[in-house]
């Protein structure tokens, strides 16, 4: 197989090269390349002019023609307070995080292991609404919590008083951030358990292990690729959160997305807008390239 | 049943009874009304083809399943309402379900750790099970996936020793091994079972693995226990067509009684002589080394007229295909002899052939 | 196989959300050659709906492509940063052709002898030669106008009345008594204008340390005490259910379609004085201008043209999303089109007397340091 790709090689070089030289393209990078084209098309290059716009000038369009740290300096000025920004879109994303951890857990060992037949349906109620714009979702929640909404309406049928003020606070907010990122949680949660082998859990109970062990000792390391796999996409698509502040917080705390935002709309100032975001990705890539160091695949997944 | 056959040494004493044990699965009984009594430091054997219902059975005995009806009594006392974790019961599996993400050691150490044994207690039991079970020391801290199927299985046993089962249950454990290996271990396990004590109930679907290694079989077929005895017992007195069948290749022909005191067979001419109760109908069960080649007719009680068909070497013995009409018969040799391509002439006695009923 | 599924969905959902990124940043092209039978719209909602756009692409054969944003400093962004060559026409509130894109060679001027007659047909006060669709030196015409309409606040009149409204103006937002119960719209370019109001301040012109200091703790008071910021749909709805009494940066534009919905007792409401001039409101007024595009569509000017027409004037004015008056509405022939109904949308009975207590939206000259602040009292909502 090898060879023979080689001699394609040869023969595709001949003509204009030197015939004595090593494989410049194995068979695998080859095939890989329309990927890698594709990845730096449409991953690398937006980075790149992002990067780049984080170094122009304030306020100003000249990208690659200019080069300060001013944005960067303006971000880290005592007077700025955009760390708030940062504060709570990292600690909202945080909360989230292990909320659903806890919440995705039980419902993913259930559609494995419990739910038998009912886990197909289970898991098409749960993948549904991912087909409904998340703002449309959204919206569907405030007409439910809003004064004399859904939720106000039917205490008052049942019981005569109203409903607490859930609205346009912090609350509500990570609440709008559990619902719409639980199924990013659950899914490769449910992929990981049932990756796992039903005899090593039996084989776990038969050595004498109690639930709690059986889950310590084997399920928890051996669901862990998919738990952090469900960890870290929630984890960053929470950071890029911004519709649950909107539609239903009110605004009522200002996350870093909506800093970019104004940057690039209202502010007209892309460099700032850029410099945000490149703060930000690498927060969220630090972490992410952190934890796969600390819980290397190979070393869960015992392959080495 | 047999039992005072085998309990020849009295000081055996009942450890483990199955009192109509039976296990539904939708509708579908994969286990039925099985009684079943298993004595200490038993190497008891079930065997059987595949869906005949021994790993539910075993299943049952573990922990992991629960009978739909009926019980299982460990010295007299009942163990339905006893979790797995709590059952002085221990199953190797047929995957040996090894603990991926652990080392050699960590495996083996694994019921002391639930057990809350402090480490160093811990491993000194692992590597003291590592030398019972042949495993190097240095393999303490290896992890377990890069063992190889040999390793592993031993890997297994030691896991399953170190929980120190009173009854150590294995499914099919070796059926995924290579003959050569198999057969060590095969030997090791027995072994094993002289030098621990411990009562072993195994499962195979390979009678010859049964024969090799237990002191009573139970032969298992479509969720009932057909047969339970000495590897003798089954291979001398079959209780039925499916029995000897099972025990490997033998001849086998279906007899009909002629009302002259004597059988005979729909596809083969003449009648027989046949050890049986008066007028039941039957199978006449021949092994393929009491058949054998007659100078006279009369040289055996019954006597067939064929053509030698083939002949294997089967290394200490020859095996011979005779073909006797449509049928095929086996016939085993201490030596190899030479036939012209004529006709052969092929006999046994009434006492060294089985008779089964239908 | 167990380590090539593991590892591949890892890889799978990298590759995922990169091809999610690289489709949001997808490139528009603009072929250089043959454009007669296209043309690109960047504009506010509404000039973008299938009502306007369908019968013009009929008529003229021609593939349209509208872009709607809702706040102009992103849309001349666009054409600063190069966009120029992608767009034929920009649709944008009037101070920005005038004053920004015109000195920086955004737009092209239009055809004087064609356009110009149109503009004796608008409401009075569009009359030629109409400001904001005129250079500096009054030789270019820049753009036409169409959609306008007063913004300043919105009040829920069973709550608060129009009168009292009027009368207090943006003092409204000083009472400590409606705090929790006003929203806050997130278009910050007015909210800007906006809180320069509520503390007495003109904001269209340069502001003096004390006055952003000023502008800076009435902004922080305001945000602290709004139940929520939000996009004009949310604010309405939550005007509706009765979570607020008034949201602040609103009008015609932004509560026309509750109105038209069967909530006339929301309305805009603009102040009777204030700090520009003894006046109190703020309007907006749409220009649409031709863009210097090195290869512009010849189909522009016709569009231009073609929205001048009664019926399309009306439709424009009824586009979905909002509604709001337009100037043709000077004209007999455009104005018999409009209903009783629309008419009440769009506040048609005070609209003139509330243009006329207005001040045209213009560029603050010192708005970046303005917005710096806003956004930093808006974080202390948290």
């Amino acid at each position: 197989m090898k060879i023979h790709a080689l001699q394609i090689q040869d023969a595709a070089i001949s003509g204009t090269a030197k015939k004595s030289r090593g494989p410049f393209l194995t068979p695998g990078a080859r095939c890989a390349l329309p990927v890698i084209v594709l990845l730096l098309l449409g991953f690398a290059a937006p980075l790149t002019a992002v990067i780049a716009y984080s170094f122009a000038e304030p306020h100003s369009f000249n990208v690659f023609s200019s080069f300060t740290f001013a944005n960067y300096a303006e971000i880290f000025n005592t007077e700025n307070t955009v760390w708030m920004s940062f504060l709570w879109s990292l600690s909202l994303a945080a909360v989230t995080v292990l909320i659903l951890s806890v919440i995705a857990y039980p419902i993913a060992y259930g559609m494995v292991y419990v739910f038998g037949r009912w886990s197909g349906l289970v898991s098409i109620l749960f993948v549904f609404p991912l087909f409904i714009s998340e703002n449309v979702r959204l919206y569907g929640w405030v007409l439910f919590f809003i004064k004399n909404g859904v939720f106000d309406g039917t205490l008052n049928l049942l019981g005569g008083s109203d409903a607490p003020e859930v609205l346009y606070s912090p609350g509500i907010i990570l609440f709008g951030m559990i619902y719409t990122y639980l199924p990013y949680m659950l899914f490769p949660l449910v992929l990981g358990l049932s990756l796992l082998p039903r005899d090593v859990v039996d084989a776990a109970k038969d050595l004498g292990a109690s639930r709690y062990q059986v889950w310590r000792e084997i399920e928890l390391p051996l669901a862990m690729p998919g738990f952090m796999i469900g960890l870290l996409l929630t984890f960053v698509l929470a950071v890029g959160a911004i519709a649950e502040s909107k539609v239903l917080g009110g605004q009522s705390v200002i996350v870093l997305t909506h800093d970019i935002e104004v940057s690039f709309t209202y502010a007209q100032n892309w460099p700032l807008g850029s410099a945000l975001a490149v703060l930000i990705t690498l927060i969220t890539g630090g972490l992410t390239l952190f934890m796969l160091f600390k819980l290397d695949l190979d070393r869960v997944l015992g392959r080495k | 049943m047999s039992e005072t056959a085998l309990m020849g040494e009295s000081r055996q004493k009942l450890l483990l009874d199955l009192v109509g044990v039976r296990k539904t699965f939708d509708g579908f009984n994969a286990v039925e009304r099985i009684d079943l009594s298993v004595m200490e430091g038993e190497f008891f054997t079930i065997v059987g083809p595949s869906g005949s219902g021994k790993t539910t059975l075993l299943r049952m005995l573990a922990g992991m399943d629960q009978p739909s009806d009926g019980a299982i009594y460990l010295r007299g006392e009942s163990l339905n309402d006893m979790p797995a974790n709590k059952r002085p019961t221990c199953l190797v599996f047929q995957s040996l379900a090894l603990f991926p993400h652990m080392t050699v050691g960590q495996n083996i150490e694994f019921a002391l750790k639930m057990r809350k044994i402090a480490p160093a207690a811990r491993k000194a039991r692992a590597l003291e099970l590592m030398r019972v079970v042949r495993l190097p020391e240095t393999y303490y801290s290896k992890n377990v996936m890069k063992c190889s199927g040999g390793e592993k299985q031993r890997v297994a046993l030691a896991r399953a020793f170190a929980y120190d089962p009173e009854i150590l249950l294995f499914d099919e454990p070796l059926s995924a091994l290579d003959y050569k290996l198999r057969k060590t271990l095969e030997k090791e396990l027995k072994d094993l079972h002289r030098e621990t004590g411990k009562t072993f109930i195994y499962i195979t679907h390979s009678l010859e693995e049964a024969m090799v290694m237990s002191d009573r079989i139970g032969v298992m077929r479509d969720g009932r226990l057909v047969q339970v005895g000495t590897p003798e017992e089954i291979y001398t007195k079959p209780s039925d067509k499916f029995v000897s069948e099972f025990m490997g290749e033998v001849n086998i022909v279906q007899v009909r009684p002629d009302g002259a005191g004597r059988y005979r067979s729909e596809d083969l001419a003449g009648s027989f002589t046949v050890n049986a109760p008066p007028s039941t109908d039957g199978y006449v069960v021949i092994r393929p080394e009491f058949l054998r080649f007659l100078a006279s007719p009369s040289d055996a009680d019954n006597h067939l007229t064929g053509r030698v068909h083939n002949e294997y070497s089967l290394g200490s013995r020859v095996q011979y295909q005779v073909r006797v009409g449509e049928r095929m018969f086996l016939v085993e040799q201490p030596r190899r002899q030479s036939f012209g391509g004529g006709d052969v002439t092929i006999g046994w006695d009434a006492a060294d052939a089985i008779f089964v009923a239908e | 196989m167990v380590e090539f599924s593991r590892r591949t969905v890892l890889q799978m959902l990298g590759a995922g959300g990169a091809m999610a990124a690289a489709s949001t940043g997808f490139a528009r092209n603009a072929f250089a050659a043959g454009r007669d039978k296209e043309m690109n719209i960047l504009c506010w909602e509404g000039y973008n709906s299938a009502q306007v756009l369908d019968p013009f692409r009929t008529e003229f054969g021609a593939t349209v492509k509208a872009e709607s944003l809702t706040n102009d400093p992103t849309m001349v962004n666009r054409l600063r940063a190069g966009e120029t060559k992608v767009w034929d026409l920009i649709n944008l509130n009037n101070p920005w052709a005038r004053k920004l894109m015109w000195p920086e060679k955004l737009i092209k001027p239009l055809d004087q002898e064609v356009f110009q007659p149109y503009f004796a047909k608008m409401l009075p006060e569009f009359k030629a030669p109409f400001h904001w669709a005129m250079s500096d030196d009054g030789k270019d015409l820049l753009g036409m106008a169409q959609r306008f309409g007063p913004y300043s606040f919105v009040v829920n009149t069973d709550k608060v009345s129009r009168k009292m409204a009027e009368d207090e103006g943006w003092d409204l937002f000083n009472d400590k008594a409606i705090v929790g119960r006003y929203g806050v719209q997130e278009s910050d370019d007015w909210n800007v204008f906006d809180m320069f109001l509520v503390a007495g301040i003109d904001p269209f012109k340069v502001h003096s340390e004390a006055e952003m200091a000023t502008f800076l703790a009435t902004a922080k008071r305001i945000y602290k005490g709004a139940k929520l910021i939000g996009d004009m749909a949310s604010l309405n709805q939550a005007l509706i259910s009765g979570e607020i009494d008034l949201y602040l940066t609103g009008g015609t534009y932004s509560v026309s379609p509750a109105r038209a919905d069967g909530y006339p007792n929301l309305r805009g409401i603009t102040p009777l004085r204030g700090p520009m001039n003894g006046k109190g409101g703020v309007m907006w007024i749409e220009v649409t201008s031709t863009v210097n595009n090195p290869n512009l569509s010849p189909l522009a000017p016709k569009f231009l043209q073609y929205v001048q027409r009664p019926e399309v004037a009306h439709t424009v004015a009824f586009a979905e999303g909002t509604f709001n008056p337009v100037s043709q509405m000077g004209n007999p022939e455009c104005f018999k089109l409009f209903t009783k109904d629309e008419l009440e949308a769009i506040q048609w009975d005070s609209l003139s007397e509330e243009m006329a207590r207005s001040v045209a939206y213009d560029i603050v000259p010192d708005y970046e340091k303005a917005l710096d602040l806003l956004n930093a009292a808006k974080r202390e909502r948290g």
